[in-house]
């Protein structure tokens, strides 16, 4: 990546010049006062309280799920962060591990927060053994590339660059080195959290979560250490998503903690690099969602969006002991892919509020004996003797939806590539003796059927009788626009009797 | 045990139209396996000692045969505690099938207990879970087709056939490569051990830090979770306690291979 | 039934003083002659090998309410503690409620716990003999045992168990009352409840 610090000063210059156009009440005055009146001043502007105030302050870092304390600070203050990027082997899920790019060695990056107003100074280290140069774009930085430009660190280099935090927000972080999708994938990203000038409501708990999705070219859980499949990423189809980077990062004795009567906090990021999470709490109703991260919060949610590259705070009260499962509630990620991660509430009972299970007994319904009349429909799958054609395709539905459907599907269209069709079959049409003898016998090698080649094996159905190999072979030809007809018993008999070449092996 | 032959006639394959009838066990060799359940105290594969599992599950007539010899199993007998009130209530009374059960469809409606019982007077006992899954694991040629995705969803749709239809005859489907029919696509089928399954009420409580309602572990885990088939087994047998019965559970029975 | 077992519960009958409602009357011959009801489990044909070496009907423990529970004795982590739950629950009642209350505790490893396992158990956790039965089904039967109280269990490899914790509250005729996985020395307030009422 080339740098474009060039960028930097037009850009800057256009902002300026830009801005006695939008202010028309007052000479322009480029560090206003702090005590200046705010509501002249419009936009990100109105986020700059002037220099930094007192001694320079070291940011205190905290590793997920934990979040650094609140700032309490009531004047802009000049904030030093130092955060490395480390590239390392971890376990992704058990016995599986991926090599991991990281902001402070862990998925996601280190929690960084601070207060409106504040002035960042932002070391970047990339440590001497990385293979890679990695960058970080901050999405609190008003400023292009959000800090990426300046920050572009070989391994074995320290960046420095200093940016004003002017908007409050819950904002992702993440590298922004070519190319970008794989950095993102590989688990680049965390948040920093810029609070408003007074601070945010005190809460019991608060906890830093981030969904991102992985891929590797094994399988869901395949053992070992697993490569980035640059196929699946770009495809969108991740192997897992997961919540801190692991499965089981957040659960068991890791679960998150929290006690009835607490209202918990929870900062909730979503790293990407492709998927929107649904997030979700099972059994909880969030009682206030900063929906994006922003200002204004929206009361009693059950599921927020949270769009890759973006973030949500959420605050919940706890009632009810119990373990409440998080989860992207697109459902399958949760259960095959690992989005889950768990918030275990410690307390005494509530059965006013919720009771558990009050009753499981036997439930007849008011349908009992309903399926009953079918089997007596069924028997005639049974009969035996002379039957009509429409006689024998009752009985042959029957049949068949019991046994062949399960291949050749209900409508007879088969599976694509591995079953062929006998529905308007050209097969069946060619030789309608054809269907009771390779219902009977078996078939296998190459056969073409409606101009498609099928190469699978069709098993011997000798286990049916001849009268049922009759009812099934007169269903089929007289369904699905094939040519119709009637085949006996007596003729399935005689079929039975004459193996083909191409039968196939029973079991 | 009373051998009812359907009315088919009996040509070339010894098969054609046989009930499982006493003896009808066919021998399924030792072997190595790994459950679909992530067993956390038996990782990977376990060895699966030899036994002999019936053809097809037990059918209403089979079951009418034990419970006329054994009438204390009559529906009209047995204490709910052992068999719920469903039990056997399709059929048309205590002692007799009538319109509404075939003889050569799997009986349901039984309970554990009743099941249990049925195979201890074969000389016989329910199948663990891990020898009714090894077994399923086969398709018409191989041994473990589970990693089959074609063999998974041929399984599924099974499943998604709808249960308020008859239930087809036992032995209409193709036998797998042991020569055990069945095992799929007809009934769900009860285990000893049916009450091992500690999967949670609320499955998505994996990882619940609390899991104290079992001792010495958490609920069981699938290791294989794309092998929806089972998991929907498990999550039915699960479901059930001792007594219960349902319109679309049955079994079979195993012998140990001496 | 098993003339051993009548004496013995005459005589534990005989030990208490307290005035008893004819119903909780334990193992008159009388009372057994009443057939039991369809959904009590002691319709469960089942011995038990109790820890002073007497194997009777489990069924012979009709005629008192019970608090039933299944454990083993090498486990080390929730079955203590469920020892420990029947002994919160009886801390809750009066002399005269606790002599009526029968406790028992059948094993789901009966290969291991023999009489003078069991016993040994009893004597640590100073379980008195006069209400607390420890005791071992023969191993076919366990699983019947665990279906009709509805407790779920797996053998380990190593010989531990996973298991459901369960208190079970029996009346005298062996239907069940209420039942509580609530475990500790904290007990579940209803659980309490209703074994007083039944106890009434």
């Amino acid at each position: 990546m080339k740098r474009k610090n060039v960028y930097l000063i037009p850009l800057l210059a256009a902002l300026a010049l830009a801005l006695p156009a939008c202010d028309r009440s007052s000479p322009s005055s480029d560090t206003p006062a702090a005590d200046a009146s705010q509501d002249r001043i419009v936009g990100s502007r109105k986020g700059d309280f002037g220099p930094p105030q007192g001694e320079p302050v070291n940011a205190i870092l905290t590793s997920p799920p934990m979040v650094p304390p609140a700032t309490g600070r009531t004047a802009p203050a000049k904030v030093i962060v130092e955060l490395d990027v480390i590239e390392k082997v971890m376990p992704i899920s058990e016995g599986v591990d991926y090599t991991f790019w990281t902001f402070g060695g862990t998925v996601p990056g280190s929690f960084i927060r601070v207060r409106q107003g504040d002035t960042v100074e932002f070391h970047l280290r990339n440590m001497p053994d990385s293979k890679m140069p990695h960058n970080i774009d901050l999405h609190g930085v008003t400023g292009p590339g959000g800090g990426a430009a300046s920050s572009f660190t070989a391994p074995g280099h320290r960046t420095q660059f200093t940016f004003k935090a002017l908007n409050a927000g819950l904002f992702v972080y993440h590298c922004a080195t070519a190319p970008v999708g794989m950095h993102i994938a590989n688990g680049m990203y965390g948040m920093i959290l810029v609070e408003p000038p007074e601070g945010l409501p005190e809460v019991d708990r608060e906890y830093y979560v981030m969904q991102g999705d992985f891929y590797t070219t094994g399988k869901y859980r395949e053992k070992g250490l697993q490569p980035f499949d640059m196929e699946k990423a770009i495809d969108e189809n991740p192997t897992y998503v997961l919540f801190n980077g692991s499965e089981g990062s957040t659960t068991g004795d890791n679960s998150l903690t929290a006690k009835v009567g607490e209202t918990v906090r929870m900062y909730v990021g979503n790293g990407g690099p492709n998927l929107v999470s649904s997030f979700h709490v099972i059994g909880e109703i969030f009682d206030k969602v900063w929906y994006e991260g922003g200002t204004n919060y929206q009361e009693n949610v059950q599921t927020t969006l949270i769009p890759a590259g973006g973030a949500a705070m959420m605050e919940f009260h706890l009632e009810v002991p119990g373990s409440y499962v998080l989860v992207d509630h697109s459902i399958f990620r949760a259960f095959n892919k690992g989005a889950l991660a768990i918030l275990k509430a410690d307390g005494p009972e509530n059965k006013a509020i919720y009771s558990g299970l009050e009753v499981d007994e036997m439930y007849l319904g008011d349908r009992a004996g309903d399926s009953l009349g079918a089997v007596a429909v069924a028997a005639k799958a049974q009969a035996s003797g002379e039957l009509t054609v429409e006689e024998q395709m009752a009985a042959g539905k029957e049949l068949f939806m019991g046994t062949c459907s399960t291949c050749h599907q209900g409508n007879g269209e088969g599976m694509a590539g591995v079953f062929p069709p006998i529905a308007a079959s050209d097969y069946i049409k060619a030789d309608p003796k054809s269907l009771p003898r390779v219902i009977l016998h078996g078939l296998q090698g190459k056969v073409t059927v409606n101009g498609e080649d099928y190469d699978s094996i069709m098993p011997p159905m000798n286990q049916l009788t001849d009268d049922e190999v009759a009812n099934i072979s007169t269903y089929v030809l007289n369904s699905w626009n094939n040519p119709g007809g009637k085949i006996s018993k007596e003729e399935v008999a005689e079929i039975r009797t004459q193996k083909p070449a191409n039968a196939s092996a029973g079991h | 045990m009373i051998r009812v032959i359907a009315a088919a006639v009996l040509v070339a394959s010894p098969f054609v139209g046989v009930l499982a009838a006493e003896g009808d066990y066919l021998p399924i060799p030792a072997g190595r396996f790994a459950s679909a359940l992530n067993y956390e105290d038996a990782p990977g594969k376990q060895p699966v000692a030899a036994y002999s599992m019936m053809r097809t599950p037990v059918t209403n007539a089979d079951f009418l045969a034990f419970v006329k010899a054994n009438p204390k199993w009559r529906r009209d007998r047995v204490p709910t505690v052992i068999a719920e009130k469903r039990y056997l209530s399709h059929w048309a009374g205590p002692l007799e099938l009538g319109d509404t059960a075939k003889p050569d469809q799997p009986v349901v409606q039984v309970s554990w207990f009743a099941a249990d019982a049925y195979c201890a007077a074969e000389g016989a006992r329910l199948p663990t879970w891990t020898e009714w899954e090894y077994a399923a694991a086969a398709d018409e040629t191989r041994r473990d087709a589970r990693s089959d995705r074609i063999w998974r969803e041929r399984i599924l749709r099974w499943y998604s056939r709808p249960s308020n239809t008859a239930l087809p005859r036992a032995g209409l489907q193709p036998a797998n490569v042991y020569g055990v029919q069945d095992l799929h696509g007809l009934v769900w089928e009860w285990t000893e051990d049916f009450s091992s399954m500690l999967m949670d009420a609320d499955n998505r409580n994996q990882g619940d830090p609390d899991n104290a309602r079992f001792c010495g572990a958490g609920a069981l885990s699938m290791n294989d979770r794309d092998n929806y088939a089972v998991l929907m087994r498990v999550a039915m047998l699960s479901s059930l306690s001792a007594e219960a019965t349902t319109a679309n559970l049955g079994f079979r029975c195993v012998k140990d291979t001496p | 039934m098993k003339s051993l077992a009548l004496s013995i519960a005459m005589a534990v009958l005989a030990g208490c003083t307290v005035a008893i409602p004819a119903s909780a009357i334990a193992a008159s011959p009388a009372a057994q002659k009443v057939p039991l009801p369809g959904n009590s489990v002691y319709q469960l044909d089942v011995q038990l090998t109790d820890q002073a070496g007497r194997t009777s009907a489990w069924r012979d423990r009709r005629g008192k309410p019970q608090l039933v529970s299944m454990f083993y004795t090498s486990c080390q982590y929730i079955c203590p503690l469920i020892i420990d739950s029947g002994k919160a629950v009886q801390k809750q009642l009066s002399d005269a409620e606790r002599a009526r209350l029968g406790i028992t505790l059948i094993s789901m490893d009966p290969a291991r716990d023999t009489p003078q396992a069991l016993a040994k158990v009893a004597t640590q956790r100073k379980l008195d003999p006069a209400q607390w039965t420890l005791a071992s089904p023969a191993p076919d039967d366990v699983r019947s045992v665990a279906g009709v109280l509805n407790i779920r269990y797996r053998a380990l490899a190593d010989g531990e168990f996973n298991h459901t914790s369960a208190l079970v509250l029996l009346d005298g005729e062996g239907r069940i009352l209420a039942r509580t996985e609530k475990m500790g020395s904290k007990p579940d307030p209803e659980f309490v409840e209703a074994v007083r009422k039944a106890l009434k």
